[in-house]
């Protein structure tokens, strides 16, 4: 990621600017995406009518008027919170995405602690004992757990979990075992990437001056380690998870079919099937801009945190 | 030294990474048994769509179906077989057309600076703020999914990564002696680009294909998967455990053969280019998934 140089307040502006055009942008998208096949009302439809009935309805929800003018329209709507009806649950799409947000994020915000969890230890016991048995097997591993399809895993871990032993329930979240097995199966590939992520950064860490000057002290390997090297590879860690939100959020979709979980995900593939667009349109921008909010935080706080950010030095 | 035995040596350099890389051969060899067992499997095997209802939830081991078959008598194998081979085909079609756009617009954007620049970057923000899944999810609600379809809606979101990393290569590249001696020479703009820039991103352009190879193959059979990838007579292994899903308890066969086969096929396009990345000393990382 490119850091822009200069004054805290040159880069926070900075960032702030970014990040308004990926929102932007994904109101953008989600204009182009009803418009694809020229008139939304067609897809509304779905070939269940006659062709003056589809004149009627476009004309009755604007889709007749020039592209330009719509988008305009929609634009403005957007920007004062307005994302428009869900004809399904006939209310304002927001609503119905709201609704399903809490259960989401419940699921990706366990999963991120849960995979921390079983990462960050990993890593170090790897990097301690590099280019060991056990480091070399690990690695082999990881390459096969980042390629875990999330929709085979879960019903795997179903197979096993609910069916044979009967210990976790397979659907739906009803108290604190639910979240078991929804979990295991998102973390897994996660807990891949993040010790990848972080074996790396540590063993970069490890080679570097001030390591050496810190041996030379005398300090033992574990200290160096614990103390000097996780600090210094907390940042480009925190960094990377929060960019990574995006694919958690878009296996999460997955992972929530497989479970009947009832969050943003399934609510997105009841929407797809009954071509409920405004609810689609709604789900892309929320999740943009969730996105982007988050990644602003992060970079807040990594400035407060290192310094060299702030002054652009690196 | 004669010519050919100079130009020996020199592939000799070349490969000396390549060999005695225990990713690389292994993935290669992972690789080529899919492949092999795709093709022989086409001629050989059953016609997966063949429905026979007698055969319904045929358990593996028989003879006639070694891996079981589904609810409709459909042979688990021979779907396996046709089903690595449609992943084969829909994430090579998918690597190819992103690195072919990607590769242009990353030079053009890298070379020429500017406004495509500062463009180019704001899409990549935006495609990390977007999930894939969810953008294609979305999609599917007004474009139709077969083959070629899926292959241009999947390829929308693939080129992004290799324009980014291209780029960045370009970037460093364009302030070496040689690409100014090229322009001094003469050389128009695209030829700088295509002949002097490109073989300096080639490496990375090559790991990083194999690398999302495996993606773009997750992302098609959990597309399939959800109802809205591929749909019969082509054969996907995602639809496959899709069908199985209801029938988890009686057989778990029809879930758990396709899935494995995923797994594996992805774990070749890994470890292929997980070794190529460590042969080349790249630090290469397909961002999202």
């Amino acid at each position: 990621m490119r850091r822009a140089a200069g004054t805290g307040i040159r880069y926070v502006s900075g960032r702030l600017a970014q990040g308004l055009v990926v929102v932007l942008g994904a109101i953008t998208i989600s204009f182009v995406l009803i418009h694809l096949t020229g008139n939304p009302a067609e897809v509304l439809a779905g070939g269940q009518m006659s062709r003056e009935q589809v004149d009627q309805l476009s004309k009755q929800l604007g889709y007749d008027r020039p592209l330009v003018v719509q988008y305009v329209e929609y634009l403005g709507n957007v920007v004062h919170g307005d994302l428009g009806n869900s004809f399904r649950f006939e209310e304002p799409a927001i609503k119905s995405v709201s609704h399903a947000l809490p259960s989401t994020l419940l699921l990706v915000g366990t999963t991120i602690l849960v995979a921390c969890a079983f990462a960050i230890p990993t890593a170090v016991f790897s990097v301690r004992r590099r280019e060991s048995l056990p480091d070399r097997a690990l690695r082999r591993g990881l390459i096969l757990g980042q390629g875990m399809p999330e929709f085979w895993l879960g019903l795997v871990l179903v197979l096993l979990f609910s069916v044979k032993l009967g210990w976790l329930p397979s659907i739906g979240l009803n108290g604190p075992e639910s979240l078991v097995l929804p979990v295991a199966t998102l973390a897994l590939p996660l807990t891949a990437m993040l010790v990848r992520l972080l074996r790396a950064e540590l063993l970069d860490i490890m080679t570097s001056d001030f390591v050496v000057a810190l041996r030379s002290k005398g300090l033992t390997e574990n200290s160096i380690l614990l103390r000097h090297g996780l600090r210094n590879a907390l940042i480009p860690f925190v960094t990377f998870l929060a960019l990574q939100i995006g694919w958690l959020i878009g296996g999460t979709i997955i992972v929530e079919s497989v479970f009947v979980w009832p969050g943003i995900g399934t609510l997105a593939l009841s929407a797809v099937k009954v071509r409920d667009l405004a609810v689609i349109q709604a789900i892309v921008i929320v999740v943009a801009l969730a996105y982007v909010v988050l990644n602003l935080i992060v970079d807040l706080v990594m400035m407060w945190i290192d310094p060299r950010i702030r002054t652009g030095a690196r | 030294m004669s010519t050919v035995a100079a130009a020996a040596a020199a592939a000799g350099r070349l490969t000396r990474p390549l060999r005695y890389n225990v990713s690389l051969r292994l993935g290669t060899a992972l690789l080529l048994a899919i492949i092999l067992f795709g093709v022989v499997g086409t001629f050989v095997l059953p016609d997966p769509n063949d429905q026979n209802l007698d055969d319904a939830y045929a358990r593996p081991g028989s003879v006639a179906h070694p891996l079981g078959a589904d609810a409709l008598g459909r042979d688990i194998l021979s779907w396996v077989s046709h089903g690595l081979l449609t992943g084969l085909a829909v994430s090579v079609s998918v690597v190819l057309l992103s690195a072919f756009v990607g590769v242009v617009v990353g030079l053009a954007a890298g070379y020429t600076g500017g406004l495509a620049d500062g463009l180019l970057m704001r899409l990549v923000d935006l495609q990390l703020a977007i999930p894939p899944l969810l953008l294609f999810i979305a999609a599917s609600a007004v474009v139709g999914t077969d083959f070629w379809s899926l292959v241009v809606l999947l390829s929308v979101v693939g080129w992004v990564p290799y324009a980014r990393i291209v780029r960045s290569e370009v970037l460093a590249e364009r302030e070496r002696s040689y690409v100014a001696a090229a322009r001094l020479a003469g050389a128009r703009l695209p030829r700088v680009l295509f002949v002097h820039l490109l073989p300096a991103t080639a490496t990375l352009i090559i790991v990083l294909a194999s690398l999302q190879a495996g993606i773009v193959l997750l992302w098609e059979s959990g597309l399939s998967f959800l109802g809205l990838g591929l749909q019969p007579p082509t054969i996907s292994l995602g639809f496959m455990i899709s069908q199985g899903r209801s029938d988890l308890v009686e057989a778990w066969w029809i879930v758990t053969f396709p899935g494995l086969a995923i797994v594996l096929l992805v774990l070749a396009f890994n470890l292929l280019g997980d070794g190529l990345r460590d042969a080349f000393h790249l630090d290469v990382n397909v961002l999202g998934r």
